[in-house]
């Protein structure tokens, strides 16, 4: 609020005025486009402080309310030869990186990766590295030339999946010693970020879940920890759990799937959407929908058009 | 003195409404779209095409805000390059694919700047058609294959599947020139 000046400062202080004083039209315009200014900067400084700071400080609270999911087994082979089993570093603490060759942001953590494991192995933790690039080849040529010293495999969509599917490369996990996890980074970070997580993961015992943990960096796009279901995975309609449809009932929703269009500008139906490209987030979730639905009036014992 | 405040005060309502319709219209900017990084589709020079006879296909490729793709010459060996694959067909020999040349910028994943392409991507290709190929409409398919990455983390590679219809007429129909403006952005040799 603008402040008034006294009248008795005024040097017209000394002539009663007859009426409200006159509006000056250019300091009025001045004082919108001056309040116009300052909304634009306010809107634009709420949206980088909601982005940076705001957010991931909430959502960082948010992840330590003790909802810490099993790490899905796998069993692969990496690319020296050696088993790599996640049961084998049972009562570690494992950061499970999902990376790609291909991938530049990737490629930077490495390093940091590499120095953590030498820090931190010998109290218990350990690397692991899951390529997703097509073939070995690429892979063993960077990790001879980089010199890494933890194992490293070459994984699939499918593991990918189990791990609620890879929004983006890379995508790190830090699972305790419990086996479960306790944080999922969508991106590249510094290393710093990750060794606050391991350090406090590396006090805790194995047998406690560790319900205070406070995930230390910031998360970016889809944090949530959601991993995938098997018969989801290996389904007919991949993506979408079917064990609880008959046969013909399998049938009759493959139908209703092929009658739709995926709206992610594939220009496939529903169904074949979900074939050619099971990572199609809007193609799994408007199959979902569908099956719900589906399942919905079959139990309500409504017949299907 | 009072209308002075009254008005005053009808500035600061019309300050508060403005910023709130300004929070209201950029909120919906903030909404990001996961699903498609490439948007892509494709278009011919002209209406339809002669037997024994170049035409010329474009593909208009929209890269999403905030993400790049790499140039089909990518400045590392180890990027993957953006590439449009046409299917192999009875009636259509690709002759020529030209692409966009990358502006240069520089990432903090990488020490050197990149080749790369963002916004409207524009790829030309130069088929032929064949001989004898009696008119009719004909359905010719492509991919617009690519690997998106924003400032911290890269897509899988994947690809846009197009399909283009070709309609063969006869000699003696002449053909109009369409989407100029389009093919005058790409240099076919």
């Amino acid at each position: 609020m603008e402040e008034q000046t006294p009248i008795e400062n005024t040097p017209q202080a000394s002539k009663a005025p007859e009426g409200p004083p006159q509006e000056n039209p250019t300091a009025t315009k001045s004082k919108l486009l001056a309040g116009a200014l300052l909304a634009v900067v306010l809107v634009v400084g709420l949206y980088y402080l909601n982005r940076y700071w705001i957010a991931p400080a909430v959502r960082a609270q948010t992840k330590s309310d003790g909802n810490h999911p099993l790490a899905p087994a796998f069993s692969l082979t990496d690319i020296t030869g050696k088993p790599l089993n996640l049961s084998d570093y049972q009562g570690k603490v494992v950061m499970l990186d999902f990376w790609a060759t291909w991938c530049g942001p990737c490629r930077i953590e490495i390093p940091g990766f590499i120095e953590l494991q030498k820090r931190y192995a010998a109290q218990g933790f350990t690397m692991i590295g899951i390529s997703m690039d097509d073939s070995p080849e690429p892979v063993v040529g960077f990790y001879k030339e980089l010199q890494m010293n933890y194992p490293v495999a070459i994984g699939n969509d499918r593991l990918g999946d189990l791990y609620g599917g890879m929004p983006g490369l890379p995508t790190t996990f830090l699972i305790g010693r419990d086996g479960r996890i306790y944080a999922k980074h969508v991106g590249a970070y510094d290393p710093s970020v990750f060794e606050t997580e391991i350090k406090e993961l590396l006090a805790v015992s194995p047998t406690d879940e560790d319900k205070g943990f406070h995930q230390a960096g910031q998360v970016f796009g889809d944090d949530k920890v959601e991993l995938g279901n098997r018969a989801a995975i290996e389904s007919e309609v991949p993506g979408i759990d079917l064990t609880k449809l008959t046969a013909d009932q399998k049938v009759a929703y493959k139908k209703i799937l092929e009658s739709q269009q995926c709206t992610c500008g594939c220009k496939f139906s529903l169904l074949k959407c979900r074939q050619v490209d099971y990572r199609c987030s809007l193609s799994r979730k408007l199959a979902q929908d569908q099956l719900d639905a589906f399942l919905k009036v079959k139990s309500s014992g409504v017949a299907t058009k | 003195m009072q209308t002075a405040k009254k008005r005053d005060l009808r500035h600061l309502r019309m300050l508060l409404w403005g910023w709130v319709l300004a929070l209201m219209t950029t909120s919906l900017g903030w909404a990001q779209n996961n699903n498609s990084v490439v948007e892509a589709h494709a278009v011919m020079a002209t209406d339809a095409a002669h037997a024994n006879s170049p035409l010329k296909l474009a593909v208009l490729a929209q890269v999403a805000a905030g993400y790049h793709i790499n140039d089909h010459r990518p400045s590392l060996d180890y990027l993957i390059p953006t590439e449009l694959k046409v299917d192999p067909s009875d009636q259509f020999t690709v002759k020529d694919v030209v692409y966009p040349k990358g502006a240069l910028k520089r990432f903090a994943f990488s020490d050197v700047p990149l080749s790369v392409y963002e916004g409207t991507v524009v790829v030309g290709t130069l088929l032929q058609a064949g001989k004898a190929v009696p008119a009719g409409t004909y359905t010719l398919k492509a991919k617009f294959a690519y690997q998106a990455c924003n400032d911290h983390a890269c897509l899988p590679p994947t690809s846009v599947p197009l399909t283009v219809t070709i309609n063969v007429v006869p000699r003696n129909v002449p053909l109009k020139a369409v989407e100029s403006d389009v093919f005058q952005r790409i240099k076919f040799e």
